[in-house]
């Protein structure tokens, strides 16, 4: 009997020892070799440092912008005085086409035009090609993140990606959707011309616009109430005069809920009328205004426009997944369910980080009044956080809040579609502002820092004084030992670098290499063939003491059965 | 009792093993997820793109012979025809109409563009014009009607010409929006980037010519606009007998990647006859239901009723036995 004994105790002694021998000896740390990573350069190498400077193009002063990627000075001087008022070589330089923008007509006489024609095209990014693997044409929001989008897109000329050898996407083809600036008062007719595949519409939210106009029809961008929906290869002109300022929202209103998450939506901002307003009629990209209002200058130092949005990765894959027009809209309108979808990619001007850094920056300096205009076209309420500062609230919706009742506050909610306008003051007096610093602006939902499940990314930016910008205009980090060129990689997005392996000489929480020895699936069909020898044990030793077994049930049944009988 | 012991060791002994390789899978299991992640679509190869690919043989040792050139109608005709333009939305006015020109970049105040014409120079393989043509190209998306799956087509997918031919499109864009009628793989040495390029927004006609080379060759023609092309503004001009076929012209050659498709759960026609038929059967049942329990009311009333007459019969019987 108790040889069986150890048999068995041995069996399960070695069991455990396979376990306990493996944990006894842990697996190396891998260190990535940066090496091996794609950095990318934290700015744009195709982006013009000259760009930069405060200058003057075909009369129209621009301010400078110390980021690293600056707006096209072109395409400002473009914006300010229309694409049909200013020279040949200046147009060359922006990419528009020669009818994008058109100025004309000073009606009231003050010194600037007031019939403005906008003409904006719907252009796809990021979407399949039956030609080759890959997409076209592409459009990054951060290092090899490439979001299956449509965008309206100023009125261009020539191609859709950079050169012909390219498949990025020309830049005026981009995330967000251009913010549109015009005038109270102005004769204003934005040309939607539907260079896409699918039907779409203009919704003006916010904008003081007549429901139907005389000549174009109905005009509020809705399929069941307004009119139809615009058909590819198709035209209309939505006409509209201002009769009231502020920072308004225009987006698609055909299919909203996959059409707006895709990125057809942008700001439209209303300015208060002045004498000689040449406005900043497109502002590509969003962010800095470097021609702002008379009226912004009237009052502020500096304006920002920060678009923020959501997209869901599931949504733009389908334009990633098929090529054929039928299949992408069976998959939008009859299979792709909104109330089961979440949203993967949080941007700030059509970016996530750290390509904000790159030209979302809000460069301050000290004792300066700043307008940030605030736009959310998520699907879901977000709550931005300006680190370092307290800013008051001037306008909700493009409406003026109460001066006497305007308040201060370090998070700002903006609910889906909302507009918030912020007078961001940097008095260093530890209300508004802390003093200098390089101080995150970020939506505070803990996801808004990620892109697809990924931190440090989504929207996040930065207030940052002069002080702190270093010469090729990004945040001066690393006297703090930061460094954040692995961020530029797409393999810190793909989930494949551990980043913090750099944060001690050993790499205590890098990333563990394999077991040695035994790889895990050797171990795994070892353990398998011992059970076998544990099963084919079992039956050799219950056919050998079958008979002891046999006795000891008759003996267990009739020891069982004699109680009965002995109380008979 | 010892016996018992042991399977009781026995039994541990596999259980503890099984768990722990059942933790094992699980582990292996997630690391898979993890590996599945989709990072495909990064890497392109831009050889891929089919844009390139058409080696241009140029004799470069032939002598280009300018004298055989007739330079007295070099007159450029690219007719921009502002007549059909719909002017309705934007009126022009006193507007500054710039015209941009350079050698070979023509451009309008409303964008109408011609790039890369060709009037005079022969190519280095032609010793002579062999042909004038005029090929009139219309582009819309009524064009891709006959073609399921695309939204903008022209309104032929191809062109042939003799090689040294000297060929003027006529490109007739009939949507309200931009189109391209855009060639490549041309002569770089006579075509800046390989690429002639005639571009209006309708509807509205613009004309570009050009001078083919001497070899026989197939050009990619299409609209750069973002998905023109993917979505069916593709076609070919075949020089001669022409080279390798260019992928995915709709109606013309296959797609290099496909999508796929699958049966769908459509309502149809005979969905409703089906369910009508149904109808009809449930109606038609308790019909017959009605009918048969009729029938059976009508049997019970004359069954009731003959119940005396039939209890008579015996009755009578009984008497006329007892009598
Ligand atoms: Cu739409
Ligand atoms: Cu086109």
């Amino acid at each position: 009997m108790l040889n069986h004994i150890f048999i068995a105790l041995l069996t399960f002694f070695m069991s455990t020892a396979i376990t306990a021998q493996a944990s006894l000896k842990l697996p190396k740390t891998v260190k990535v070799d940066r090496a091996a990573l794609t950095i990318e350069e934290p700015c744009d190498p195709i982006i013009s440092p000259a760009w930069r400077e405060a200058q003057e193009i075909e009369g129209v002063k621009i301010a400078a912008s110390p980021g690293c990627s600056p707006d096209n000075p072109a395409w400002i001087a473009a914006a300010v005085k229309g694409t049909n008022n200013i020279s040949m070589d200046t147009l060359m330089k922006t990419g528009l086409s020669p009818d994008a923008i058109i100025k004309t007509d000073d009606l009231d006489g003050d010194g600037d035009p007031d019939r403005i024609i906008i003409k904006l095209e719907i252009m796809e990014l990021n979407g399949k090609s039956p030609d080759f693997p890959g997409l076209v044409p592409t459009f990054d929001i951060a290092p090899g993140i490439q979001p299956g989008a449509w965008v309206f897109a100023p009125k261009t000329s020539g191609m859709s990606t950079e050169n012909f050898e390219s498949v990025r996407a020309n830049p005026l083809l981009r995330l967000p959707s251009p913010v549109i600036r015009v005038e109270v008062g102005d004769i204003v007719q934005i040309v939607l011309e539907n260079t896409h595949y699918f039907p779409h519409s203009i919704h003006l939210h916010g904008v003081d616009h007549p429901f139907m106009h005389g000549e174009h029809g109905g005009q509020d961008g809705v399929p069941q109430t307004s009119e139809r929906e615009l058909m590819p290869g198709e035209r209309r002109v939505y006409q509209f005069q201002a009769r009231q300022p502020g920072t308004m929202f225009y987006h698609c209103h055909v299919q909203t809920h996959t059409h707006l998450a895709m990125g057809l939506g942008g700001m439209i901002v209303i300015e208060e009328n002045r004498p000689n307003n040449w406005l900043q009629t497109l502002n590509i990209g969003a962010g800095q205004v470097r021609h702002p209002s008379v009226a912004v200058k009237e009052q502020y130092d500096q304006e920002y426009d920060l678009h923020y949005h959501a997209m869901d990765k599931e949504l733009g894959d389908i334009i990633k997944k098929y090529n054929d027009p039928r299949l992408i809209a069976r998959d939008m309108n009859q299979r792709y369910d909104a109330t089961d979808s979440t949203e993967d990619y949080y941007t700030l001007n059509g970016l996530s980080f750290p390509y904000t850094l790159r030209e979302s920056l809000i460069i301050v300096e000290q004792d300066q009044k700043i307008k940030l205009r605030m736009l959310n076209s998520g699907g879901e309420l977000i709550a931005v956080h300006t680190h370092g500062h307290h800013a008051t609230i001037t306008h909700y919706d493009g409406v003026e809040h109460n001066p006497v009742a305007q308040i201060m506050r370090d998070v700002f909610d903006i609910a889906p579609a909302q507009r918030l306008d912020l007078k961001l003051e940097t008095i260093d007096d530890g209300k508004h502002s802390y003093g200098e610093g390089d101080w995150l602006i970020h939506d505070h939902r803990e996801k808004g820092i990620t892109t697809n499940g990924m931190a440090e990314g989504g929207s996040m930016s930065s207030i940052v004084y002069k002080s702190f910008l270093n010469g090729s205009g990004m945040p001066k980090v690393s006297h703090f030992g930061i460094d954040l060129s692995a961020y530029f990689t797409k393999e810190y997005y793909e989930g494949r670098y551990p980043i913090w392996q750099d944060l001690d000489e050993w790499s205590s929480l890098g990333s563990p290499g394999e077991r040695e020895g035994l790889t895990p699936a050797a171990q795994t069909s070892l353990i398998y063939a011992f059970i076998g020898l544990l099963a084919g044990l079992l039956i050799y030793l219950i056919f050998a003491k079958r008979e002891q077994i046999k006795q000891g049930a008759v003996a267990t049944i009739s020891r069982l059965k004699s109680p009965k009988g002995s109380n008979q | 009792m010892t016996k018992t012991t042991t399977l009781t060791f026995l039994i541990a002994g596999i259980f503890t093993l099984s768990t722990s390789v059942l933790a094992q899978q699980q582990t292996e299991s997630s690391e898979q997820d993890h590996a599945q992640h989709d990072h495909s679509g990064h890497d392109m190869s831009h050889d891929a793109h089919d844009h390139s690919g058409h080696d241009m043989s140029q004799d470069s040792g032939a002598a280009i012979d300018h004298s055989q050139m007739d330079h007295s109608d070099h007159e450029h005709d690219h007719d921009v025809d502002h007549s059909t333009h719909d002017t309705h939305a934007m009126d022009h006015g006193d507007m500054h109409h710039h015209h941009h020109m350079d050698h070979d970049h023509i451009m309008d105040h409303e964008g109408t563009m011609i790039m890369g014409q060709n009037l005079d120079t022969l190519p280095s393989s032609c010793r002579s014009i062999s042909e004038e043509v005029e090929i009139t190209v219309r582009a819309g998306r009524k064009y891709s009607a006959k073609f399921p799956g695309t939204a903008f087509a022209f309104d032929q997918q191809e062109w042939r010409v003799k090689p040294c031919a000297k060929v003027t499109f006529h490109f007739m864009n009939e949507d309200n929006i931009r189109h391209q009628f855009m060639m490549h793989g041309l002569p770089k040495y006579l075509y800046k980037y390989g690429m002639f390029h005639l571009e209006v927004t309708g509807p509205k006609t613009v004309s570009g010519t050009i001078i083919v080379p001497g070899g026989d060759d197939t050009y990619l023609v299409h609209c750069d606009i973002s998905h023109h092309m993917e979505k069916g503004m593709k076609a070919q001009l075949v020089v001669g007998n022409g080279g390798t076929d260019i992928p995915g012209i709709p109606g013309l050659t296959p797609y290099n990647i496909n999508d796929t498709y699958e049966a769908e759960n459509l309502p149809t026609l005979s969905d409703k006859a089906e369910q009508s038929k149904m109808v009809r059967q449930i109606t038609q049942f308790t019909n017959d239901n009605l009918q048969t329990y009729g029938m059976m009311l009508i049997g019970l009333l004359l069954g009731l009723f003959c119940i005396p007459l039939i209890r008579k019969i015996p009755l009578r019987r009984n008497k006329e036995n007892k009598s």
